[in-house]
């Protein structure tokens, strides 16, 4: 291993070593894109149809989605493919899912929540980038979804508490151990109150969500 | 060079995992479950492999003063590609592995075989290398996930064992220890224990 190598063979080695592997990195990426996005798309259909209590697999995901959530009747005239990704809620046969979004104690974490027509919860779900497993990680979970079931929308969010009284139909007992992801949970839910209680109010007394005459952020 | 001792040894007095003590994060991170442990220890293995072949190729036209940026390029553009791969084709569990597959890059292992074997070996021996200190991370990380899915969470690659045994009705539950990482720390422990019991070679001599 004597050998030397001169300056300029340095610079120029690795130049072509990063091109060719952009080169081959960017042929990866672009040819596998259409799969990663379908997988994405379709988990985001699993979790929204899950807060129905419709349970889909990776593959009808797409087909169920269609069917509970028709195309063309959601909140502000869009499609319910185009309102998965702006954010808005989706009109379901009873009731409408709201889009949860906010931050955890590592990063973004999200969620859906079903309402009835008298903005109870009827199913939620919730995930998370990279919450600690086994404590803030939990929120993913169905025992911690299963909390909300039961719970009202209606005048105020839902906050997260500890000791929370479980006969009053807006706290959650947060989960011990993860005060700041609990915080997080409890934040989104506020944030989107504001958003949508436009939409959640009204139908308290009319009974019945009218979807085209309330704008939505 | 012989052929088989490059595949032997790292099951036994080379391991890289209970003898080098090299690629422990993961070993802790993604063993909770037999599953993301499998996938886990083919990612690493396809990544040692190609990456003791491919520096191999190189070695004689590398600049020993860039060598480690070099081998950084060659091992993360694997990395990104097996990432890529798994999102594409096992979308749950690359979920499940997160940040993981990314940290493979900076996995002991893969950066201590280029070095200590890749950059003066031949091609195909270097291969063989990262085969065998791929499996030999892969047995530790199957024997955790077995043990931590049985004991934490009642169930073996997702079928529910303690369940269809019935042992829940005579009083059975789950260890919430096994779960959690530190179990998998001690786990680890109990197998260097075991080995180093069984190989005397292993253990250091007394003064």
């Amino acid at each position: 291993m004597a050998k030397t190598f001169s300056n300029r063979y340095m610079l120029f080695y690795a130049a072509a070593l990063v091109t060719v592997a952009a080169l081959l990195l960017t042929i990866v990426s672009v040819s596998l894109k259409p799969r990663q996005e379908r997988n994405k798309a379709a988990e985001q259909k699993q979790m929204i149809l899950k807060t129905i209590g419709v349970e889909a697999s990776r593959d009808n995901a797409a087909e169920l989605f269609e069917q509970y959530f028709t195309v063309g009747e959601s909140p502000n005239g869009s499609s319910a493919e185009e309102d998965i990704h702006g954010g808005t809620p989706l009109r379901y046969d009873g009731g409408i899912v709201i889009p949860i979004q906010g931050s955890g104690l590592w990063g973004p974490i999200w969620g859906y929540l079903a309402l009835d027509s008298n903005a109870t919860v009827v199913g939620a779900v919730f995930d998370h980038q990279g919450e600690t497993p086994g404590l803030g990680g939990e929120i993913a979970t169905d025992k911690f979804a299963a909390r909300f079931i039961g719970k009202r929308m209606d005048s105020q969010p839902i906050c997260l508490k500890k000791n929370a009284d479980n006969n009053s139909p807006y706290q959650v007992d947060v989960i011990s151990g993860a005060t700041m992801t609990s915080n997080g949970v409890t934040e989104m839910l506020e944030k989107a109150y504001e958003n949508y209680k436009n939409l959640i109010t009204p139908n308290i007394q009319s009974n019945q969500i009218d979807f085209r005459k309330e704008a939505v952020q | 060079m012989k052929i088989s001792p490059l595949i032997k040894l790292p099951f036994s007095k080379q391991n890289p995992v209970t003898v080098q003590v090299l690629g422990i994060c993961s070993c802790l991170a993604v063993t909770a479950q037999l599953k993301p442990a499998v996938v886990m220890a083919l990612s690493v293995t396809v990544v040692v492999m190609f990456s003791n072949l491919i520096i191999s190729l190189l070695r004689n036209t590398i600049p020993p003063r860039i060598r480690i940026i070099v081998q950084l390029v060659v091992v993360a553009s694997l990395v990104v590609v097996v990432n890529q791969v798994l999102e594409a084709f096992v979308y749950d569990v690359s979920r499940q592995l997160s940040v993981y597959v990314g940290l493979i890059i900076t996995n002991c292992i893969v950066m201590g075989r280029l070095e200590a074997f890749a950059m003066t070996h031949r091609p195909w021996e270097s291969m063989l290398d990262g085969l065998g200190n791929g499996l030999g991370y892969a047995v530790i990380l199957v024997i955790l996930g077995i043990v931590r899915e049985l004991f934490g969470s009642g169930t073996l690659w997702d079928y529910p064992v303690v369940e269809r045994l019935g042992l829940y009705n005579i009083g059975y539950q789950n260890n919430g220890l096994f779960v959690m990482a530190p179990m998998a720390l001690i786990l680890v422990g109990v197998i260097i224990w075991i080995q180093r019991s069984a190989d005397k070679d292993l253990q250091e001599k007394e003064k």
